[in-house]
């Protein structure tokens, strides 16, 4: 790649991390506390007693144990993260660009030599690669804090910790799964991703209501003319939670390189060019 | 004179709406050209349409590219400052900077940030803390650092007091403008541009209706304040506006021989916000 293409790039993902570090960086951050706090205040309010049986199981339970083969069970975990980054990348595919156009700052960023499609990849490439990594590093930052918290208090006990580090070792180890279970997810879910893109280049208002109003319409327009359901079969399908909650290396590949996922990407496409033609007017 | 901007029967329609009417266009490089039209004329549509921003039926080339097939290899030879705050408001100064940096292939960052240096910007701002004045500023101190072939510039001192707008106007004549840079500026305030402009242009309702070098304006246009026995003379004349001086008539003639005028009363060259009144009155009223 080009060098000078791939500053111009960086500069345009560095653009979406400042523009929307709300979603990025303080939306994770504020759960990894809260959910911080919440541990901290139950762990704190046991007894002694309690808390030492608590260390001391926990402990057990991973000392000798494969981290490697219990990784994905710590993938449940970082649900709650997972399911506001999916509140997160609606809000931002809904405003990304739709908001430009709003405070007129499109006719900034269309004055500078930046292609649409380079403009409209730069933020697919932020929601769906680069927003992970903020979340997966704050569950990571989570985990460190919290485990360093109960070595500490277990050493203060005269526990033996060494499971502890096996535990920090096992979490660590799902973190990859984490990210690609994101990655693998927004891929299989790209259909939505290009629809809610293409209602933000083209509404004028409420894009959301914009993105819900039309699918409810063509459903509603299946049903009616042809009396089927294949769309919205189609979509349930899809966004059903088991068909894309993969929590383990072979289901990520075996998603990736299934015949669904490729038709899912051609329609997620057409939707993401869709968007690119959006864009290329902002009168 | 290689022309930067050719335009061919531009038309834009918005509804039922007519912006443009076919407008032709012809810019020579190196030329600093006044847009100049009442509000609706078609000033902004043009000037979209020129970087590639509003879709037009016509013949468009500018710095030898269609701006609708290849807007952003344009923007590597063309800037555009709009008539309204357009930088985005969440960034900071030295973000933005940042940004541009990274973007566009001809900007000189210690050329902006010397600019920067002699206003009192500060760089840790947000664009949303700094006064209107101060944004202008800034979007001038990027434009400025960036070596283009062409610079539209869309009503860009609206709303600024005097001192803003002569600064903003001496600082671009005076270290931003050469020979091979062309700079088309569209504005309400004619008086505040008329020195600088070497080629006028009037839009009104979507038709351009005058497009002269400044040079050409005193062989063409010819007022003439009209004693009161040669009013009758003058009538025949077809002149393109006549207006009330201190209790006598002032006639605007176009292209009608000099010798001839001065036979009529004492003859002035028009300014051009008069003549921008004059042709705005003939279009209106045919």
């Amino acid at each position: 790649m080009d060098k000078f293409l791939f500053g111009q790039f960086q500069g345009l993902l560095k653009r979406e991390v400042l523009e929307h570090r709300n979603l990025f960086i303080w939306a994770p951050v504020i759960l990894g506390l809260l959910i911080f706090m919440i541990d901290f205040l139950v762990i704190s309010s046991l007894d002694e007693d309690a808390k030492i049986s608590f260390i001391e199981n926990l402990a057990r339970f991973f000392a000798g144990g494969s981290p490697l083969e219990m990784a994905p069970a710590f993938v449940f975990p970082t649900l709650p993260f997972l399911g506001i980054l999916y509140i997160c990348a609606i809000l931002y595919l809904t405003n990304t660009l739709y908001q430009d156009r709003r405070e007129l700052s499109v006719l900034f960023w269309q004055s500078m030599p930046v292609s649409n499609f380079q403009t409209v990849l730069s933020k697919l490439v932020a929601i769906m690669l680069i927003a992970p990594i903020f979340y997966v590093a704050v569950i990571f930052a989570l985990y460190v804090i919290g485990i360093l918290w109960l070595i500490i208090s277990g050493l203060s006990y005269d526990i033996d910790v060494a499971g502890l580090g096996y535990m920090f070792l096992t979490a660590t180890l799902s973190l990859p799964i984490v990210y690609l279970f994101t990655v693998t997810s927004a891929l299989w879910l790209l259909p939505f991703i290009g629809w809610l893109l293409l209602f933000s280049a083209f509404a004028n208002r409420t894009p959301l209501l914009w993105a819900i109003g039309a699918l409810a319409l063509i459903l509603f327009l299946e049903g009616f003319i042809f009396r089927t359901q294949f769309i919205s079969n189609w979509i349930e399908t899809r966004s059903d939670i088991d068909n894309f909650l993969i929590v383990d290396y072979g289901g990520v590949f075996d998603r990736l390189f299934s015949y669904d996922m490729l038709i899912g990407l051609v329609v997620g496409s057409i939707f993401i060019c869709g968007s690119v033609y959006m864009r290329r007017f902002v009168d | 004179m290689n022309n930067i901007v050719e335009a061919k029967g531009l038309v834009k329609s918005y509804g039922s709406f007519r912006a443009l009417d076919g407008v032709d266009l012809s810019i020579p490089t190196g030329a600093i050209t006044g847009l100049i039209g009442p509000n609706g004329a078609g000033k902004t549509t043009t000037l979209k349409a020129l970087i590639g921003l509003c879709d037009v039926e016509g013949e468009l080339n500018v710095a030898g590219r269609d701006p609708r097939e290849s807007r952003h290899k344009l923007m590597e030879d063309v800037c555009f400052i709009a008539d309204v705050g357009i930088l985005p408001k969440w960034l900071k100064v030295s973000q933005v900077i940042d940004y541009v940096e990274a973007v566009h292939p001809k900007f000189h960052r210690t050329r902006a940030e010397k600019f920067l240096s002699t206003t009192e910007i500060p760089a840790n701002k947000r664009i949303k803390e700094l006064s209107k004045g101060m944004v202008t500023q800034l979007h001038l101190a990027l434009v400025m650092a960036i070596d283009v072939k062409l610079l539209v510039l869309d009503e860009p001192t609206i709303g600024l007091d005097i001192i803003y707008r002569k600064e903003f106007y001496d600082r671009l004549l005076n270290e931003y403008y050469d020979d091979n840079c062309t700079i088309i500026i569209s504005t309400h305030q004619v008086e505040e541009v008329e020195t600088l402009l070497s080629q006028l242009l009037f839009i009104c309702k979507g038709k351009i209706v005058l497009d002269t070098l400044m040079n050409d304006l005193p062989n063409t246009f010819t007022e003439v304040i009209v004693e009161p026995q040669n009013i009758e003379k003058a009538n025949h004349l077809n002149p393109i506006h006549i207006r009330e001086l201190l209790g006598k008539k002032c006639y605007t003639f176009e292209s009608v021989a000099r010798t001839e005028l001065e036979q009529l009363g004492e003859c002035l060259t028009p300014t051009v916000a008069d003549l921008f009144v004059a042709k705005m009155k003939e279009t209106r009223h045919g």
